[in-house]
């Protein structure tokens, strides 16, 4: 705790910078968080503030929020919420917390920074690992990065998500397994997706132990931390069910994003997909999906074994590409933990190709958006075009960045081949 | 004698209107400014409810009898209605509003049923059956259009104890455009089935030409006190016709413009002259004849009907200048506001009314020639704001123009599912007399959409304070569909069904006579554009996104399952010289094996 407090110290200034430029986002332009929420690349069907809005309307006038189409998200974030003062007369008490949760992930993101896991984990240590970024930079970049803080200015409620994954993360690596597993649970209960990076965090939990503990095997291990995250998403479900009184929170939260009813569009691959599926094949694409989603899981965590943060910093990329809902504030996410593999970076061969394609359709996905559904001048595939441009540049940022991983490795135990042309066999 | 009946006349109406007779049927004009006329026919009968279970139907129409007894339906309004009541220059609806339904067809039923289960599948019955019988996509009423009113809709007719166990069911297709294969089976209910009696004028061509019209059928038991309970059935019709246009001769249907010398214009303009005109307005008085507005003759009275009730009114004050066919006996009304007409049995009736003088002698004046339309008691016109095919906004404004009643009502919206609204922004602001308070909403009731299940019910009692306007206003995103949720033509659009305004008695003593009964009153409906994706090219959609995953997907794989090798070590395959000569190997392997298998 001790080094959180020194962390806190040496950042407080950057934190300080960081919440004075939302405020001074949110106070000089205030139409700004209502134009920001209303974008498709912000708030998607599952995380829309707008929608939270109705659910919480809803909720404080008794009726169910999730017996309706509207509102989609955790039931937990009601109660929260109806705390706060109401967001249209007092916006200013919603947007301290959506700071303060923007500062809670970058503060995580600083721990995990400096505890050098990325360059040096237990069963693997990078002939690379003096090139690397500190915690004050990881956390800068990840605050100052323009998607985050459009994201929190949106105040879509992935926030949470994102935090919570973050300080699962950050808890793992300082060998708080159980903690990191109960804001693993709670990622999982906001988002459900979060729930696939179980496996990597066991691993990361495992390696990170105190060496001065009796270590318990791996498989002991896991069966602690997987019981200890089913416990904790139960005692959720369960406070979850106290407050609406009926289960019909789990069809209309995690429901929807097994069966896609909602087609709004978003900056994924799903949704027009969807539009465009036959009826017959919906529910075998949607499980076709769904697989593919989880089935880079078991490969990254078998073949990256020794270094875990790596598997999670690819898998967040990928989840920001083909989950069914994603949005900005998902690669905000998945670019905030790419620059703890700084050490990488002269490995990556696409970085200016990937850069590119991804401003690129930052750029053009709002015009074509509105070419499409406010001109008339376009039509719904300019808009799918730029997803399926931003989805390439992104999976290309992944895959090139885990060829760097790899090739990493590969040059620790060939030190001699550093720097030489090499090809895959 | 003439006034004679004149007096026994409303009396005998009143009696009749209750139970007396077991048919009548009646037509009622009634002149509307801006050459405009109201014609509204009503087809009476009743079966005794005793007979009806024994399945001896007598005047009530067979085909829809038995359909009622099959699916226990109790009382059901089945409504086609098409155009727009202009209630700014036409004043109050007829029959208070209770006999109009909005753009399309609706239809409200209380259905016998244990359980919600057992009367939505009545439902189905019922909405799949009347739509054979009335040749109408009634079938499409599924259950995202089905709603069940909380405050809206009350019986009319006398359950008694039965009415625990009845359930309301109302549907609105506001697509459905109502033509005359909706006419026909309607006619066909009638005892005379059109062929004489006043239904012998209905003609479809005339019909759904009018500037607003609306088809109702409802059927209620009845049970007077003392005396057997009787099923009612009661088939309206209401149509504004454009004297103007009805005149129009059948031989020359298409609209020309009209020759100089025809053209009406307003002589009191400085400019003025044989080259300029202004066309005069409708003020100066038409001349028209029921047989040139319907195209055809009275043909006699409906043997069956109750010959107490005079089948043909008008209401057209006394100096009005009426001629009717030779035999038809006069009948006026002591108000001096109305006439009515007994037909003789046999025979063609007619009646004529002349081109009255603005000038000279007899110079008339527009108050003798129509009645002055009573004003309803409130205004409403809903519209929607916002650009864009993403989300938008409703507004509707109603206005109380009595200067001294407030009127309560209970509005109900049943918006599609695909329209989804947030209720958080939902704003009722009044404008008008000072002291006006804003929390004018009394009490919601609010059911949300379902996605492909069900749609938005959202129902607001409310208290217009007198001389006031309320704006109404919510916000809607538009959800985007499956391409094969959208119609053929898409880009046109969905109809969103009109809200329905149900304004409740007043309880106050002093209240006037209009607010002491229940009446109703609908917005139009509106149409809605959705965003929409590409049609034509599902097949290339789902190429280019698998594409993109396989692209990910192998790229990572890939990446994963292949080692690294220094670019001079391992076998000799790279490039393309070593993919040619591993190519020629291959070739040459297979084609020793094909000569080893010859030989």
């Amino acid at each position: 705790m001790s080094d959180g407090k020194m962390g806190f110290q040496d950042t407080a200034g950057l934190y300080g910078a960081a919440a004075v430029l939302r405020l001074a986002l949110f106070t000089f332009f205030p139409a700004l968080p209502d134009l920001l929420t209303s974008r498709v690349e912000v708030s998607t069907p599952v995380t829309s503030f707008k929608r939270l809005q109705e659910g919480l309307f809803l909720y404080n006038h008794n009726v169910s929020p999730y017996d309706g189409g509207v509102y989609h998200q955790a039931p937990l974030l009601l109660p929260l919420f109806s705390l706060l003062p109401d967001p249209s007369t007092y916006p200013f008490f919603t947007y301290l917390l959506y700071i303060l949760v923007d500062i809670a992930s970058a503060e995580a993101l600083y721990r995990i920074a400096e505890s050098g896991e990325a360059a040096a984990s237990k069963l693997f240590t990078s002939a690379r690992k003096e090139r690397k970024w500190g915690g004050y930079v990881v956390a800068a970049i990840f605050l100052f990065n323009p998607f985050t803080i459009t994201t929190c200015l949106g105040r879509p409620t992935n926030v949470f998500t994102t935090c919570a994954i973050l300080h699962a993360v950050a808890k793992a690596i300082a060998g708080n397994p159980l903690t990191s597993m109960l804001a693993l649970s709670f990622a999982a209960y906001l988002s459900m997706y979060p729930i696939l990076l179980l496996p990597p965090l066991v691993l990361l939990a495992y390696d990170r132990q105190h060496p001065s503990k009796k270590n318990p095997s791996l498989i002991q291990f896991a069966c602690t931390t997987v019981l200890a995250v089913v416990v904790s998403l139960s005692a959720l479900f369960i406070i979850s069910y106290l407050l609406t009184e009926s289960w019909e929170f789990l069809p209309s939260t995690y429901g929807i994003q097994l069966t896609l009813t909602d087609l709004t569009p978003n900056v994924g691959l799903w949704w027009y997909f969807f539009i465009e599926m036959f009826d017959s094949f919906r529910s075998f694409f949607l499980g076709v999906f769904w697989l593919h989603l989880s089935s880079y899981v078991g490969g990254l965590s078998i073949r990256i074994r020794s270094q875990p943060l790596a598997v999670i910093t690819i898998l967040l990329g990928i989840f920001s590409i083909f989950k069914p809902y994603p949005s900005i504030a998902d690669i905000s996410l998945s670019l905030a933990v790419v620059p703890l593999f700084r050490h990488v970076f002269p490995l990556m061969r696409y970085t200016f190709f990937a850069a590119s394609t991804i401003l690129y359709s930052a750029f053009l996905g709002p015009a074509f958006y509105y070419l499409w559904i406010y001109a008339g001048s376009g039509n719904a595939n300019f808009f799918y075009a730029i997803t399926l441009v931003w989805s390439l540049g992104q999976s290309l940022l992944v895959s090139d960045l885990a060829f760097a991983i790899l090739r990493d490795e590969w040059e620790v135990e060939r030190p001699e081949m550093v720097g030489k042309d090499i090809r895959q066999i | 004698m003439r006034s004679f009946f004149s007096y026994l006349i409303p009396l005998l109406f009143l009696f009749s209107r209750v139970f007396a007779s077991e048919y009548h049927e009646q037509l009622n004009l009634k002149p509307l400014p801006q050459s405009s006329l109201l014609a509204s026919f009503d087809f009476r009968s009743n079966t005794s409810l005793s007979q009806f279970e024994a399945h001896n139907f007598r005047y009530f129409p067979r085909s829809l009898g038995q359909i009622l007894q099959h699916v226990g339906t109790r009382e059901l309004h089945l409504r086609f209605s098409l155009g727009r009541w202009d209630a700014e220059s036409w004043g109050a609806r007829p029959w208070d509003g209770t006999k109009e339904g909005g753009t399309g067809v609706e239809l409200w039923a209380w259905l016998e049923a244990d359980t919600e289960e057992e009367a939505d599948h009545k439902w189905l019955t019922l909405t799949n059956a009347l739509s054979g019988l009335f040749c109408a996509s009634l079938n499409f009423i599924d259950e995202t259009r089905t709603t069940r009113p909380v405050m809206s809709f009350r019986p009319e007719g006398d359950h008694g104890s039965t009415l625990d166990r009845l359930h309301l069911l109302h549907g609105v297709l506001p697509h459905e455009i109502v033509c005359t294969e909706n006419l026909t089976p309607f006619l066909k209910l009638l005892p005379c089935k059109g062929k004489a009696g006043i239904s012998s004028l209905l003609d479809g061509h005339k019909l759904f030409d009018a500037s607003w019209q609306s088809m109702a059928i409802d059927i209620r038991p009845i049970c007077p006190p003392g005396e057997g309970c009787v099923l009612q059935i009661e088939q309206t019709i209401d149509m504004v016709l454009d004297i103007e246009r009805s005149k129009r001769p059948r031989g020359n249907p298409i609209p020309r413009p009209p020759p100089g010398h025809d053209l009406k214009c307003n002589a009191s303009k400085p400019y003025h002259s044989g080259d300029t005109c202004f066309p005069s307005d409708f003020a100066e008085g038409e001349d028209w004849s029921l047989d040139r507005i319907f195209g055809k003759f009275l043909k006699g009275t409906c043997p069956l009907t109750d010959s107490d009730v005079p089948p043909v009114c008008i209401h057209a004050p006394e100096r009005r200048d009426i001629f009717a066919t030779a035999g038809a006996i006069e009948l006026k009304n002591p108000d001096g506001l109305s006439r009515c007409y007994q037909v003789p049995s046999e025979g063609d009736f007619s009646m004529i009314l002349p081109h009255m003088s603005r000038e000279g002698e007899n110079a008339k004046t527009i108050a003798d020639e129509t009645v002055q339309p009573e004003t309803p008691l409130l205004y409403a016109e809903r519209s929607f704001t916002g650009h864009g095919q993403e989300r938008g906004g409703v507004q509707s404004i109603l206005r109380n123009p009595s200067p001294d009643t407030a009127v309560e009502f209970v509005y109900m919206e049943s918006l599609p599912w695909f329209m989804r609204i947030y209720l958080h922004t939902l704003q009722a602001r009044v404008e008008g007399r000072s002291g006006a308070k804003d929390d004018i909403i009394e009490e919601i009731y609010y059911r949300p959409a379902l996605d492909r299940e069900r749609g938005t019910q959202l129902e607001l009692r409310m208290r217009i304070p007198p001389a006031s306007t309320v704006f109404l206003t919510y916000d809607f995103e538009k959800s985007i569909l499956r391409y094969t949720e959208y119609p053929p033509d898409a880009n046109r659009g969905f109809d969103v069904a009109a809200s329905i305004i149900t304004i409740l008695p007043s309880t106050s003593p002093d209240a006037p006579a209009a607010l002491r009964k229940m009446s109703n009153l609908r917005t139009t409906s509106l149409l809605l554009s959705l965003p929409t994706p590409d049609f034509s090219m599902p097949y290339n959609v789902i190429i280019f996104t698998s594409t993109a995953i396989a692209l990910a997907f192998g790229g990572l794989y890939n990446i994963l399952v292949r080692r690294f090798v220094g670019a001079d070590e391992g076998p000799e395959a790279s490039g393309l010289k070593g993919k040619i000569a591993l190519l020629a190997t291959k070739l040459k392997a297979m084609f020793k094996g094909a000569k080893g298998k010859v030989d």
